[in-house]
């Protein structure tokens, strides 16, 4: 018979970190699974399975790191390994990676977000970065044309976007921008090319929910970081009359939502109190738009996460102190943060200007046929057609390209050939109809733009 | 929960229908009782009796002479051994009163009886306070202090919402004395000068509820108010903004408000009714460890040991012992310690093994906090020894009610950091 001591309380809740973790682990493989459905069923069975050999190669350059580090520092390695989580930074750096990066980079990335991203600073819970955001940011910064080439997926939303300077100013241009990914509806579901995790606002959605009701991430950080994202770009939208469909895109693209969900919500790197995670998840919405806005980086969500993980220690002494008593000034800081990130936008939102989009130029006349010369925004440049119609019947005659300023190798997959199938369109609904040539969405989009323009100029 | 504060509260397992319709176990005293010469943190208390004096049930046998005044009854009669030091469930050696138990349990009215409708405010105070009235939730607070000289007070909370798993004491005796209750409310009511007062239960107790507001049917200005299943409702702050959406600084007097808890009103009744000190307690004895778990009757100065054999003894090898409820009782690695007048409970728990992680700083400590505070922000402060930062942590404003670390995911003891910041914030204050 033995009574022991203990101090008190004696009692304790059955949540523990190690169900935290695997209800997170669980959640972000369920995202990954939608994106293998989206590979397996758009397109072939090998980008699929490139998708779970990535994974697999991350989780494994991870844990190795570990062990390594184990072996090094003398400590035991499974006990470790258990509650350092490795495997959660692997999966979601993965999940931010596009299908076509090269196995060794990705490799590379984990081993350098575990190791100079984690362990150096102590292991779990002492980090000061997201790592699997240091990740990435390796990836950005060092192995941008580590793709493997056979692997073609078009391109994405937020390259796209970044193409048209962050901005388009039209409800027609918003939905023909949209149309190339099946529009709003389609982007919300994420049946379109991206990231291999960050494309199914739907799935994270849901998902993020249900984290969220079991207390695994905190509900106020995508709840405000998606918020304020929204008010942010809907004022953009408002300087320049863009539509609302332009703010929803904020949201949808660019790795928005699993940020917001995913990877503000590490606990680790984010501040302790709620009021602080209103602040970080601000921030982080705030330095989102305004990279996009002003910086050629379409990945404004994770280096806006790495620069608040900086600003953490700072909030957490702001909003230090009795927390009933501090509410005033929570308040405070937070109305201060917003309206300062308010006006930043704003300001930087005046600074920017829509591309241009061609009209259409009625040149010479043979017989019922006119020949029209129309410029057409690609990918990255503008690209020049000429687009004959026969303005008695109202049909297209013949279309060709005579300017490319495309990525050569992809869009010009955008031949004779493809052109041809244009020939006796004599609607916008039929033009549209045609599909674009798989991987080069962009210069099919400006084919069909150019055709459209011309066969209206027609009427 | 807001967008800027946690919930502050949390539901928990309170394993009450362990003990809650059990039989009342009455507990004999044995051959001695040691009666605990302390009150609160106070050991000035002066000794009315000398060795081999006599004393009846009831004889008042020593006093708190400092600020505060507070009798101290003998629980049996029988014959003054002296004094000695013992171990106090306050987990510190205090000196108790040694009584040889003669079990001829003759009786002694100390003070009389009172009519409260008649007696003057004054008067009440006065018998309040030579009735050794102590808050029997657990701290022992004398309650006439609450009473002297009020006003502006307009709300009389009564406290049975025994938030604490485990314990069901409060319930057990308050049904038992529902007419005593009703007393001690309505004579309560009357010294504080409120215009009604609300009988606070947990909306979970579904057959208490009736039984309460049956009893006070006749009074329209006393009501039963329902309160949430959570934990730490039965807090005087937590109570008070839950009734009337008020903060107040030190005191609930601030806001208007004085809170008693339902087991005091009931000793305050037997006391104006049958001129009956606290000489004995219903106490909870609970938890995995125990034999049988039930809710006995035992005299004040009875050790915790013959209180576990009456409940069947241990159950296990390896056991927490702790004195009042697991989230803030502590435990005592001897079991020769004594049944108080505030004791409420003995929870025995089998000593299981915590597996701690490193923190992940999940900040589920500061969304619990019911007194807003951020324990994991407090024990970074404390391990770097930072006063500053403790001090604007509000550390001192802690009352180590355990939620910090009941909630921690890492399993880490969060509370035992915060006292650690408590200590260190006092020692300094000291200097």
């Amino acid at each position: 018979m033995k009574l022991t001591f203990k101090p008190s309380p004696n009692y304790r809740d059955s949540q523990s970190t190690g169900r935290i973790m695997g209800e997170l682990t669980l959640g972000l493989l369920a995202v990954f699974a939608f994106s293998l459905f989206y590979y397996f069923t758009n397109y072939t069975a090998s980008y699929g399975l490139r998708a779970i050999l990535l994974l697999i190669t991350s989780v494994v350059s991870a844990c190795g790191t570990e062990i390594l580090w184990c072996i090094f520092t003398k400590k035991d390695v499974l006990n470790s390994l258990k509650n350092s989580y490795p495997w959660v930074t692997a999966i979601i750096l993965t999940m931010m990676c596009p299908l076509g990066i090269d196995y060794y980079a990705l490799a590379v990335a984990t081993i350098i977000a575990i190791f100079f991203g984690k362990l150096v600073f102590g292991g779990f819970g002492q980090n000061i970065f997201n790592p699997a955001a240091v990740g990435r940011a390796v990836i950005f910064a060092s192995f941008a044309g580590a793709t493997a080439a056979d692997i073609v997926t078009g391109a994405t939303p937020t390259s796209a976007m970044a193409a048209q300077n962050w901005i388009i100013n039209t409800s027609e241009g918003m939905n023909s921008f949209l149309s190339n990914f099946g529009g709003l509806g389609n982007m919300f579901v994420g049946l379109y090319p991206g990231a291999i995790g960050e494309t199914s606002s739907l799935m994270i959605l849901i998902v993020g929910v249900i984290l969220a009701y079991r207390k695994v991430i905190d509900w106020r950080v995508p709840v405000t970081y998606l918020a304020t994202l929204f008010v942010l770009a809907t004022g953009v939208g408002i300087i320049h009359g863009a539509p609302l469909s332009y703010s929803v895109f904020h949201l949808l693209t660019g790795g928005a939502m699993f940020g917001a969900f995913f990877m503000m919500t590490d606990p680790v790197t984010n501040p302790t109190s709620a009021a602080g995670r209103v602040l970080f998840a601000m921030g982080c919405a705030i330095i989102t738009i305004v990279l996009r806005l002003r910086s050629n980086l379409p990945e404004g969500v994770m280096y806006s996460i790495l620069i608040m993980n900086m600003m953490t220690p700072m909030i957490e002494s702001l909003t230090d102190g009795q927390q009933i008593k501090m509410k005033a000034k929570n308040i405070r800081s937070i109305l201060i943060l917003f309206v300062a990130g308010l006006a930043c936008t704003l300001l930087i939102g005046t600074t920017i200007e829509p591309v241009a989009q061609g009209s259409a130029q009625a040149g010479e006349t043979n017989g019922t046929q006119t020949t029209y010369t129309v410029t057409a925004h690609g990918f990255q440049g503008d690209n020049e057609f000429e687009v004959v119609i026969d303005t008695a019947k109202g049909e297209v005659v013949s279309v060709t390209m005579t300017q490319f300023n495309d990525t050569p190798g992809i869009g010009d997959m955008v031949d004779e050939e493809y052109l041809a199938s244009f020939e006796g369109c004599t609607s916008e609904d039929e033009v549209n109809a045609i599909d674009s040539v798989s991987g080069a969405t962009f210069t099919s989009a400006s084919a069909k733009e150019a055709v459209i323009q011309a066969l209206n100029a027609s009427k | 929960m807001s967008l800027l504060t946690g919930p502050m509260r949390k539901h928990l397992n309170g394993h009450k229908e362990l003990t809650s319709h059990t039989e009342l176990i009455k507990v004999e005293a044995g051959s001695l009782v040691y009666i605990p010469l302390i009150n609160g943190n106070s050991k000035a208390v002066e000794v009315l009796v000398k060795e081999r004096d006599r004393v009846k049930v009831g004889t008042m046998v020593a006093k708190r002479n400092d600020h505060f005044t507070v009798p101290y009854f003998s629980s049996v009669s029988g014959t003054v051994v002296g004094t000695q030091k013992l171990m106090h469930a306050s987990l510190q050696p205090v000196d108790h009163l040694v009584i040889e138990n003669d079990g001829q349990y003759e009786q002694e009215q100390p003070f009389g009886t009172l009519d409260y409708q008649t007696a003057s405010n004054e008067e009440l105070v006065n018998f309040m306070m030579n009735a050794g009235i102590v808050g029997c939730g657990g701290a022992g607070f004398p309650s006439y202090v609450k009473y002297r000289g009020v006003k502006g007070i307009e709300l009389l909370i009564i406290n049975a919402v025994e938030c604490e798993p485990y314990i069901t004491a409060d319930y057990r005796n308050t049904s038992d004395h529902l007419q005593d209750l009703v007393t001690g409310v309505k004579a309560m009511l009357k010294m504080s000068g409120a215009r009604e007062a609300a009988i606070a239960i947990k909306k979970t107790k579904k057959d208490f509820i009736p039984l309460v507001a049956e009893a006070f049917k006749d009074c329209n200005n006393i009501r039963v108010h329902e309160v949430p299943d959570v934990y730490p409702m039965g807090w005087e702050r937590t109570l008070v903004y839950e009734i009337t959406k008020k903060r107040y600084e030190k005191l609930p007097g601030e806001v208007g408000v004085i809170v008693n808890n339902a087991t005091t009103a009931v000793a305050f009744g037997q006391a104006l009714t049958q001129g009956r000190p606290i000489v004995e307690k219903v106490v909870t004895v609970s938890g995995d460890a125990v034999h049988t778990p039930a809710n006995v009757l035992v005299p004040v100065g009875v050790k915790a040991a013959d209180v576990i054999a009456a409940c069947g003894g241990y159950s296990a090898e390896d056991v927490l012992l702790i004195a009042g409820g697991p989230m803030m009782g502590k435990t005592i690695t001897s079991d020769q310690f004594v049944i108080t007048p505030y004791s409420n409970a003995l929870t025995v728990l089998k000593n299981k093994p915590v597996n701690t992680v490193a923190c992940l700083r999940c900040g589920r400590c500061s969304d619990h906090c019911p007194a807003g505070l951020q324990p994991v922000r407090i024990n970074q402060a404390e391990k770097s020894k930072n006063v500053d930062m403790m001090a604007k942590l509000s550390v001192m404003d802690c009352i180590e009610c355990g939620m910090c670390t009941y909630v921690c995911p890492s399993k880490i003891d969060v509370t035992e950091g915060v006292r650690r910041a408590k200590r260190y914030m006092a020692l300094r204050a000291k200097k």
